[in-house]
């Protein structure tokens, strides 16, 4: 199994930051923001040192969780400064792209690299559609016709026109072309039947998150049931499982900190709002109609200390078969940075070395 | 306006075409399936002259006497010229494609511009036309059969009077004589393939931009072999207005304005 490390940015305020997305953005503080940068390349130098094979990041708008709108240009300057470990964008927001536009960004990126780039194409969150005034009830088919749209800029040798229902161009023809050919790894991310159906049908990867290993077994067991029906066969780094985890030095340290974690949506929205979101948002997984995920805190699926979250990462690859495992790392109950870096280096020194034959 | 049904006699064939709608003339040429009027033709016809033609033995009457695709190219110009027509958009689909491939390159003067949907002048190899009851049928032409309409039932000598009609006509999966003309062609030349068309591959288009100097591709997303008849906006869209401004269809000439 392959270990990401999910960089969320780590924003810390002297301040209390309002609950409810999106976020004013008045209550910024613009040295905070300026150390989630600066700490962005010490974590990932250190990750990278530890033997992570992957660094990981994500779109998110409006809101001091997860501070980069923008993940092309978060990897950007990270490529620039650490030289080894593959960086994952998981992903940027395809319904909110102009997707030649993301094309061309994605190539540059792994073009600059040195082909280091994993590209997850994302639908985003059902807060998300607000960001920049789009449909919810059209989020699924703008992504669904963006990826495929991506995956054509990169692969057509001839300039293209673009017929489609939410994009339409008449000149296609993206300089630079990635640098790994035909492109990066790249996965559709998401648990829904359509996910799960476009990956199998153009060949790709899924990425499935947070939910319990049964549950994502159910979407990463239709993916593969799809590939079989397209005559291939994913291989296990063919399927991404991205979780939040809390890890102890022992298992009652990292209970106890669980206590402190808080049970709030990372983007909570005011009633009329997210009423009105979950009744347009319609979502479910392998076919089976779930509920959007709003002002729902995320679950933590590992939880312990090292060798129980062995154990877990056993349990997740034997139930969802995913070969990448993608961490997000809490630390409840303090914002001291040291105590996420000490989290990285007893998984790093405890948990990785024991993860290469799961 | 609906499409009044029509014929000419030429070469020894009583060919009929349907027609609708005033405006510059637009030839259509069906695939292997034979003729039938889709929303495409409709739309088209708001802009264009759409003279749908039916291509001797695709209709009730066998046609055991065109030998090959050149033969069947000069029949059917002159069914056009019999129709009154001396400067055509010239559109063909798949089969028809082929069919107006072969007239365009011996006929350049008749042809003012040229629309090529899901072309099979060019094929895979082993590439059979699609065959079997209407909803094996359905789930070859189209990337989503459930949202179409049932297609009539096959009539079985009909289809193997076709089948072995297309086979006797369609020619070399690669046909170096014709390949060689297509390099030759000045008149605006669009290509147009559905994303999801099993068929002729989309991947397939470039090679007509290989081959045609100054030719258009456009995919249509999320559509199968038979693209008019499957995403007929997108389509007719587009091979509107590419009839209308030629190259410089290329050019947007959409409003972003929301709110003046």
């Amino acid at each position: 199994m392959k270990v990401s490390y999910f960089e969320t940015g780590r924003y810390r305020t002297p301040d209390t930051v309002p609950g409810v997305w999106p976020m004013p953005s008045g209550v910024y503080d613009v040295d905070a923001g300026a150390d989630v940068y600066r700490g962005m390349v010490e974590r990932i130098t250190l990750v990278e040192q530890l033997g992570f094979d992957w660094v990981s990041l994500s779109e998110h708008h409006y809101s001091p969780r997860i501070l980069t709108p923008s993940p092309p240009m978060a990897a950007a300057y990270l490529a620039a400064r650490i030289h080894k470990i593959k960086i994952a964008l998981l992903g940027p927001i395809v319904s909110h792209a102009n997707p030649v536009r993301l094309a061309e960004e994605l190539a540059m990126l792994d073009t600059m690299a040195g082909g280091r780039l994993i590209v997850g194409l994302l639908r985003g969150t059902t807060n998300e559609a607000l960001t920049y005034d789009l449909n919810p009830q059209e989020s699924r088919e703008r992504t669904d016709e963006g990826m495929e749209l991506i995956l054509k800029a990169w692969t057509e040798p001839q300039p293209f026109g673009w017929q489609g229902r939410h994009f339409k161009y008449r000149t296609v023809s993206v300089w630079p072309r990635p640098l790994q050919q035909p492109h990066p790894p790249t996965y559709a991310l998401g648990t829904s039947r359509e996910a799960g159906e476009f990956a199998a049908r153009n060949r790709i990867g899924l990425g499935v998150s947070y939910g319990p290993f049964e549950v994502m077994g159910k979407a990463t067991g239709y993916y593969r049931e799809q590939c079989a029906a397209h005559g291939w066969e994913p291989t296990a780094d063919q399927i991404i499982f991205r979780a939040n985890i809390v890890l102890g030095r022992t298992d009652a340290e990292a209970q106890q900190a669980m206590e402190a974690y808080p049970a709030r949506a990372a983007f909570a929205m005011g009633a009329g709002v997210a009423n009105a979101l979950l009744e347009l948002d319609a979502r479910n997984i392998a076919g089976e109609a779930r509920q959007a995920s709003v002002n729902r805190a995320l679950p933590i699926n590992f939880v312990g200390g090292p060798d129980t979250v062995v154990k877990q990462l056993r349990r997740c690859r034997e139930l969802t078969g995913a070969g990448i495992v993608d961490l997000g790392f809490n630390t409840p109950g303090t914002s001291d940075p040291n105590a996420l870096i000490a989290a990285l280096e007893l998984f790093g020194r405890e948990v990785l070395p024991r993860v290469g034959d799961i | 306006m609906p499409f009044q049904e029509h014929y000419v006699e030429v070469d020894g064939f009583r060919i009929g075409y349907r027609s609708a709608g005033d405006g510059p003339p637009l030839v259509h040429l069906h695939g292997a399936g034979g003729l039938r009027v889709n929303a495409a033709h409709e739309l088209l016809s708001q802009r264009f002259h759409v003279i749908a033609f039916e291509m001797p033995g695709f209709g009730a009457e066998e046609n055991t006497r065109t030998r090959d695709m050149p033969e069947l190219a000069a029949t059917m110009v002159q069914a056009i010229q019999a129709a009154g027509l001396s400067s055509i958009n010239l559109m063909g689909t798949s089969f028809g494609a082929n069919v107006a491939l072969n007239v365009a390159v011996r006929k350049p003067d008749l042809v003012h511009a040229l629309v090529l949907e899901a072309p099979a002048a060019i094929r895979p190899a082993g590439l059979r036309p699609p065959s079997g009851q209407p909803e094996a049928i359905a789930r070859m032409l189209y990337a989503h059969p459930e949202r179409m309409p049932a297609l009539p039932p096959v009539d079985p000598a009909r289809a193997v009077r076709i089948a072995t009609l297309t086979k006797r006509l369609r020619g070399l999966d690669r046909e170096p004589d014709l390949e060689a003309r297509m390099s030759g062609l000045t008149m605006p030349v669009l290509v147009v393939l559905g994303t999801r068309d099993t068929l002729i591959p989309p991947e397939m288009g470039r090679l007509y931009k290989d081959l045609i100097p100054g030719a258009h591709l456009v995919f249509v997303y999320d559509a199968g072999h038979a693209i008019a008849a499957e995403r007929p906006e997108a389509f007719a869209d587009v091979v509107g207005d590419f009839l209308e401004r030629e190259d410089a269809f290329v050019i947007s000439r959409a409003t972003t304005v929301l709110l003046p």
